[in-house]
């Protein structure tokens, strides 16, 4: 295995090299090399270190542009202190509601500083002011077009257990997970997945990803990966993909690209959305990495069956199973092999075995995710923490070198996370072979578009509707096609019409995550179970839900 | 004055609204995308992309979350069209 290397060492070494990002819109194209990068990322450290950022301080980062997210990032950690990533507002959230937000994350992160552009820093600066008394010490508003002192020579050479990267995924309010990632944790993912057991990365390899640098796929699998081996990649606006989901095919056809990663539902949606594919010539894309949320295999047969014509081959998917607290990749489909499906009896699965369904029999088609990547190890356990055999449905469990440090913060909850060194993901799936196969997950997290949502923060947005009953609401996923459904349960005070009630709650989630609420049931009290200490019981009530039995309530 | 008039951009916002939709509601000037179409992020943006290419014009990223309604987002493409700057 490949010796371990600090991002710092990484950066250094791409630096020398002639390789870089290529930062592409619609309408322009931006090459900069590593080492222009590098000296932007020095002038930033400089800043940073002249308004006094000292070493391990919380430096939140809040740019929805590619290039200078990296450039802080880099620079940051060239600083001394800690870089941390937060979700940038999405276009269609309004910027008051989002900062709000931010706020409560900056407050509980204790961050020293926030990294930002000018126009979401206006509005910050005023909701900052605004929620004074609620901070200890607030942390300081840096615009990033202002952080261009003279570089610094890097004076700093951290250690590989140091802290390299404090990831909020989930973005949450309720209770901020921030996945703390050390040097030593970034390299061993990073190289293990490119290695020659994971998709093997050569000096022939170049990168195209449309996905978001707040999120583990796209900064570690994509960003990151490109820079630790050197190689180029093309980076594109999220919001240019999803606008028009041809533009991601378009620059894999420009470049040449043998690697780009994306959710399942990237797959849908060109699968629905791109008419003509005559323009598109797919047949250097290699390693179609697949990850991030639930995969079907229906989806990746449309795609491959529509873009075959255009050059793409079934057997560059490489569906993965991973997550952030375990930096990126868990395990990786063997390269050059169509996707693995194995077809379970749905009776069985759902009492916990992993059958191979009969003829005619009611089944479900899941897709193999591959092996543990090497130096890794994967185990599914089930109740009173027993390992089980092979076919058997349990949760799965991670340990070595890519485990997280830990929840930003929040020892209590690290240490309900990480036990004995294995980190409990609370997704469910059982071993054919060896190769996993994820079915299901804890019912605590929803999946829209790739993108984890924490039912608990759902909630709480939910809870401060007016006209409903406090502590008396419960959000979940449910099955839907090609992505989750978001279902929301509430029970009323019996002050607001239900009809009222039901819109009130669509417009709360929309404004606060930008998520579509699919079905809102509007319940009397008493409806939702709940434990004895007063917890509203999820499971129960999502189980509830999908079998119709929660009595006749309003539904909208 | 060419160009469509206000009636007929609102029919061809209402039909492309329509086209995206995946509720079993009937688009209506006074609709919210969001809270009564069901529309998220993801749907908004392909509306805007379905729209710049059905009115050829260009709609200004920062703009996008500034009409939720159908009667706005019909407005914001009639100002659009007519190549008028956005009153405030």
């Amino acid at each position: 295995m490949t010796s371990l290397r600090t991002l710092h060492q990484a950066f250094d070494q791409a630096a020398a090299t002639a390789s870089g990002y290529w930062f592409t819109t619609h309408e322009s194209e931006r090459w900069r090399s590593y080492a222009a990068l590098r000296d932007s990322s020095l002038q930033l450290a400089r800043s940073l270190r002249d308004a006094g950022f000292h070493r391990g301080d919380l430096v939140a980062l809040l740019l929805p542009d590619a290039e200078q997210f990296l450039v802080a990032l880099l620079g940051t950690s060239y600083s001394g202190a800690t870089p941390a990533s937060l979700a940038p507002p999405a276009t269609t959230v309004g910027l008051p509601r989002y900062v709000e937000r931010t706020v409560a994350i900056l407050r509980s992160s204790e961050a020293r500083a926030v990294v930002t552009t000018r126009r979401i820093a206006a509005e910050l600066v005023t909701a900052l002011a605004a929620a004074r008394s609620a901070f200890a010490h607030q942390p300081m508003v840096l615009i990033v077009d202002d952080l261009d002192a003279t570089a610094i020579e890097p004076d700093l050479a951290p250690s590989l257990d140091d802290v390299a990267l404090v990831q909020f995924t989930s973005g949450s309010t309720a209770s901020p997970k921030g996945v703390t990632l050390t040097h030593a944790n970034l390299s061993a993912n990073i190289e293990a997945f490119g290695g020659p057991q994971g998709i093997a990365i050569s000096g022939g390899d170049i990168g195209v990803s449309w996905l978001p640098l707040s999120h583990d796929m796209g900064l570690v699998g994509m960003a990151f990966g490109a820079l630790y081996a050197a190689r180029p990649c093309a980076l594109l606006p999220p919001q240019e993909f999803v606008k028009r989901p041809a533009a991601w095919l378009r620059a894999i056809t420009r470049y040449r690209a043998t690697v780009s990663f994306a959710p399942n539902f990237a797959y849908e949606l060109c699968v629905r959305r791109i008419g003509d594919t005559a323009e598109l010539d797919l047949s250097s894309w290699r390693v179609a990495g697949c990850g991030a949320e639930p995969i079907h295999a229906d989806t990746l047969a449309a795609f491959a069956e529509k873009f075959s014509p255009a050059g793409f081959r079934e057997t560059a998917f490489v569906p993965c199973y991973g997550l952030a607290e375990h930096v990126l990749a868990a395990t990786v489909s063997p390269r050059e092999r169509c996707p693995r499906i194995e077809r379970v009896s749905a009776g069985a699965l759902s009492e916990g075995t992993a059958r191979r369904a009969g003829d005619g029999e009611p089944s479900v088609a899941l897709v193999g995710c591959g092996r543990s990547l090497p130096g890794h190890r994967l185990r599914i356990v089930g109740e009173a923490a027993r390992v089980l055999d092979e076919r058997m449905v349990g949760e799965i469990q991670l340990a070595g070198p890519s485990v997280m440090r830990g929840y930003h913060h929040e020892p209590a909850l690290t240490a309900e996370t990480i036990r004995d060194g294995w980190l409990r993901t609370g997704d469910l799936g059982f071993l054919s072979d060896d190769e996993l196969f994820v079915c299901g997950r804890a019912k605590d997290v929803v999946i829209v578009h790739g993108r984890k949502f924490q039912s608990e923060d759902l909630e709480w947005a939910v809870e401060h509707v007016r006209g409903v009953r406090p502590g008396r609401a419960v959000a979940f996923g449910a099955s839907g096609e090609g992505s989750e459904r978001l279902v929301v349960v509430v029970e009323r005070d019996g002050t607001v019409a239900p009809a009222v009630l039901a819109e009130a709650i669509r417009r709360e989630v929309a404004d606060v995550f930008g998520l579509a609420v699919d079905d809102i049931v509007v319940a009397d009290s008493g409806t939702i179970d709940r434990t004895t200490s007063g917890k509203v019981q999820r499971g129960v009530t999502r189980s509830r839900y999908e079998t119709g039995s929660l009595g006749h309530p309003f539904s909208a | 004055m060419a160009g469509p008039g206000i009636a007929d951009i609102e029919a061809g916002v209402i039909e492309a609204v329509t086209k995206i939709s995946r509720r079993p509601v009937a688009p209506a000037p006074e609709h919210d995308l969001v809270a009564d179409l069901g529309f998220d992020s993801l749907e908004v943006l392909e509306l805007v992309a379905e729209l710049e290419d059905r009115f050829a014009i260009t709609v200004p990223e920062d703009q996008i979350p500034a009409a939720r309604t159908v009667a706005q987002v019909t407005a914001h493409v009639a100002q659009l069209v007519a190549g008028r700057t956005p009153r405030a």
